[in-house]
């Protein structure tokens, strides 16, 4: 069976590029001038300023990481961390530019918010252009806003959280975000408040030659139930683009967060991005991830179980194709009684592409009678592509219950021939297969997104397979 | 005294997950090596030989380790294996014989279908030194069965690097029994590399007190329908701690070849540490791999059904044990070996 193989993928809507037009846009590379600049650019607080400058000194001692992939052709002299779009924050859709506006349209933001969303955040380049949420939240006493704004207007809870979850000591690319961040959303969940329909933010970079340094960071409090959503994309260009991210999750005692993204950079992206949650007595955190775009990632969102009888559970698919190096995978830390996590993680690598499944499970001393159960599968689609499976589980003590399970295989050519037998194509027999090897993913998804899903997977898979 | 960093794992991983290689501090590498005498051979040494090849390896424990064979070693065998062999080396350490720097090269022939067994024991409670290097090659059809066995005491060093060369429709069989060693590190890698080349390594380990297990087991998958199945079976008590790397490699080209890993350690006290990375690499489409880890204390229903039965709590865990590792007991045909072998299980769990 011959293959044929097309070298780019029309991304159509991703790719979309406008002019890169901007209001203000740092000199590239990493000074103390220039983060004193941002930081002025920023109207950044005190604290703020003095806490970016400590982490370009943290930066500038920490090494590039000694494993995964080669990092070498990021260089940060080259790479503009602040790009000022020529808006300034709006609550109405009618007053952002019309191409910003447009480019969020057939991204299909803002339907989605007047359907299936509770309020939205946008971010263009470094700045949040758009934030929005229904007014019955609003009344409840919700928080949903640009970071910077919560610097502002909630510095006590800000400083009391920023960069304590993920602190910027934790490596490299942490420490630069500490230095360069701007944008991102604040959500605050007041005790006993269930969001029921999802808050989502949305982060296109459209500058070429720049980063993304967005913070995100969302406190659920005791009793609170949220559904977050994070979609990310940009148009490709030749050289490389940064995106060093950071995520920072509190979920108090007795609450629920469901973190999905759906991640789609273009594949000149290196995306460097840290997520990490702290979960509270009885609460719950659930990762839900698809990453699809990128040209390298490393992305290993931790949750770190501190309270008694927590849970965790992650999600997640990575489909590499040509020219992309996914190393993603979960984290996971039981730190106190009755603990547990269940991990589904699946990698689909094609057309030369790489998928690693990196991993920790690690069980804690006192984590007596806890539990965790590992699942990761791969799927080669050619003989060119790699998958490679790293899964480290550190088990501490003895009254835990703990299994890791992995498989690494092809498309069966039987499950091929039945499909081919009732009438299907080869093509959609395997397009079939794939979707349906992801759809434990793609499921945990609302409806809309689980279609965009499918969409980037039947993108993916055109013309790759025949 | 040495600090030595061993056991490199083929793919670094985060360095805060602390498992890319082993530090052990302050080793004291002897410097006097003497003769050991204490080696006792059953079966044909007529197939024995001491013109050893060249040592170079792929991998290894550790370079000043490998080194100190290459200049040192003690003991030089090359077993050529022509038919169906069986052969035992015993290795006993004693006051006289406390440093072992074996460098055993076993060939087997082509169509040759043999046995090796390899004992390591101790008589006392002195503090020996082994570091050993066993490389196997298997020619066209051969089969060969290895049966390597720890038994040394707790306060020695044990280290042991493994190579071998698997070719066309060749199978090597290994069963480790791994109970002694204050630290026993062994590093082991199969270049699977003939069509239809099967591996097999089958792993007891047994840990109390403060003994340390760092396993770094490699098999790299190169030929057509090649396979390798990994069992790691393991328990510990006190504060023992056991690290296990496992990888399974797919080269390219290795069309429809398989491999397994399964590794479970039963954890008997609070204090005890099981660390494993079990590896899966892959460069081919048409391969299955599978691998399984699990770790948890031995199972409370059936510990009370056993108790139900009349026994005391440390015998029915020692029945447990011994139920857990008597699969891959099976693999010994020599009885004597297995008695010695369960009635160190029982000792060591006392």
């Amino acid at each position: 069976m011959g293959k044929t193989n097309i070298d780019e993928i029309n991304r159509n809507i991703y790719d979309i590029k406008n002019k890169d037009e901007y209001e203000f846009k740092i000199k590239k590379g990493l000074t103390t001038d220039i983060i004193k600049e941002i930081s002025i650019q920023k109207n950044d607080p005190k604290w703020m300023r003095d806490f970016r400058l400590k982490a370009l000194e943290v930066y500038n001692k920490l090494e590039l990481p000694t494993w995964g992939p080669n990092l070498s052709e990021l260089n940060m002299e080259e790479i503009a961390t602040y790009v000022r779009p020529k808006t300034k924050l709006n609550n109405s859709w009618e007053d952002v530019p019309e191409d910003i506006k447009s480019t969020f349209d057939k991204l299909g933001i803002p339907e989605a918010e007047k359907t299936s969303l509770a309020g939205v955040g946008a971010q263009y380049d470094s700045e949040v252009v758009y934030h929005s949420m229904k007014e019955e939240l609003i009344k409840q006493g919700v928080i949903y806003t640009d970071m910077e704004t919560a610097v502002k207007e909630y510095p006590d809870i800000v400083q009391k959280h920023f960069m304590k979850c993920v602190p910027i000591y934790d490596h490299k690319f942490v420490a630069l975000h500490g230095a360069v961040w701007s944008g991102g959303s604040f959500v605050y969940v007041p005790k006993g408040v269930k969001v029921d329909i999802p808050l989502q933010s949305y982060f296109r970079l459209n500058s070429p030659e720049s980063g993304q340094f967005e913070h995100t960071l969302i406190i659920v409090d005791e009793g609170a139930s949220l559904h977050f959503i994070e979609g990310c994309s940009a148009p490709k260009y030749n050289k490389v683009n940064l995106h060093a991210g950071c995520v920072e999750l509190y979920v108090k005692d007795n609450a629920y967060l469901r973190y999905s993204t759906i991640e789609n950079w273009s594949k000149n992206m290196l995306n460097l991005n840290t997520k990490k949650a702290i979960v509270g007595k009885n609460a719950k955190m659930e990762w839900v991830s698809g990453s699809f775009g990128s040209k390298i990632s490393m992305l290993y969102p931790m949750s770190i179980l501190n309270g008694e009888g927590s849970k965790t559970e992650f999600t997640g698919i990575s489909f590499a194709g040509k020219g992309q190096n996914l190393d993603n995978g979960f984290k996971v830390i039981h730190n106190a009684k009755n603990t547990s996590s269940l991990v589904n993680a699946k990698s689909i690598s094609k057309n030369g592409g790489k998928c690693t499944y990196r991993s920790l499970v690690r069980i804690e001393e006192n984590a007596k009678n806890s539990k965790s159960s590992v699942s990761c599968e791969s799927l080669m689609l050619d003989d060119i592509s790699i998958s490679d499976t790293i899964p480290v589980n550190d088990i501490k003590t003895d009254e835990v219950e703990f299994s890791h399970e992995a498989k690494i295989g092809k498309i069966s050519d039987k499950a091929i021939f039945y499909l081919m037998s009732r009438g299907l194509s080869e093509e959609d027999a395997k397009a079939m297969i794939v979707r349906g090897f992801a759809y434990p993913i793609s499921k945990e998804l609302p409806i809309e997104y689980a279609v965009e899903m499918n969409n980037l997977i039947n993108l993916e898979l055109d013309g790759a397979i025949g | 005294m040495n600090n030595l960093k061993l056991n490199e794992t083929p793919i670094r991983t985060s360095r805060n997950f602390n498992i890319n290689n082993m530090k052990l501090e302050n080793i004291k590498i002897p410097d006097t090596i003497n003769k050991f005498n204490n080696i006792a051979i059953t079966g044909n040494s007529s197939l024995i030989s001491n013109n050893t090849s060249n040592i170079k390896l792929t991998y290894g424990i550790e370079e000043e380790l490998i080194n100190q064979i290459k200049e040192h070693s003690n003991i030089e065998l090359k077993i050529n294996c022509f038919e169906h062999e069986q052969m035992q080396v015993d290795f006993n350490f004693d006051e006289n014989n406390p440093t072992l720097l074996e460098n055993i090269e076993i060939i087997a022939n082509e169509s040759s279908k043999s046995t090796i067994i390899l004992k390591y024991k101790s008589q006392d409670d002195l503090e020996y030194w082994h570091n050993g290097l066993i490389r196997v090659n298997a020619k066209k059809n051969s089969e060969i069965n290895i049966i390597l066995v720890n038994l040394l005491n707790m306060k020695s060093n044990n280290f042991m690097s493994i190579e071998n060369n698997i070719e066309e429709n060749a199978k090597i069989k290994y069963t480790i029994i791994d109970f002694g060693g204050k630290n026993s590190i062994t590093n082991y890698y199969s270049n699977i590399i003939g069509e239809d080349s099967d591996n097999t390594i089958n792993t007891i380990y047994l840990g109390k007190e403060n003994q340390l297990f760092d396993l770094n087991y490699i098999g790299e998958l190169r030929g057509k329908k090649s396979n390798i199945d990994i069992e790691v079976q393991g328990a510990l008590t006190d504060k023992a701690k056991k690290h296990f790397k496992g990888t399974i490699d797919f080269k390219k080209g290795c069309k429809k070849a398989t491999g397994n890993e399964n590794e479970a350690c039963m954890l008997l006290s609070d204090t005890a540490k099981s660390l494993a990375l079990p590896m899966l690499l892959c460069s081919e489409e048409e391969v299955e791999g599978n691998h399984s880890s699990s770790a948890g204390k031995i199972g409370e229903k059936e510990l009370f059904y056993i108790m139900s039965r009349g026994f005391e709590l440390k015998e029915a865990m020692k029945l447990m044990v011994r139920a857990k590792f008597n699969k891959i007991l099976e693999n010994i045909d020599n009885e004597e070996l297995k008695e010695e072998i369960i009635y160190e299980i029982d000792k060591r769990l006392d």
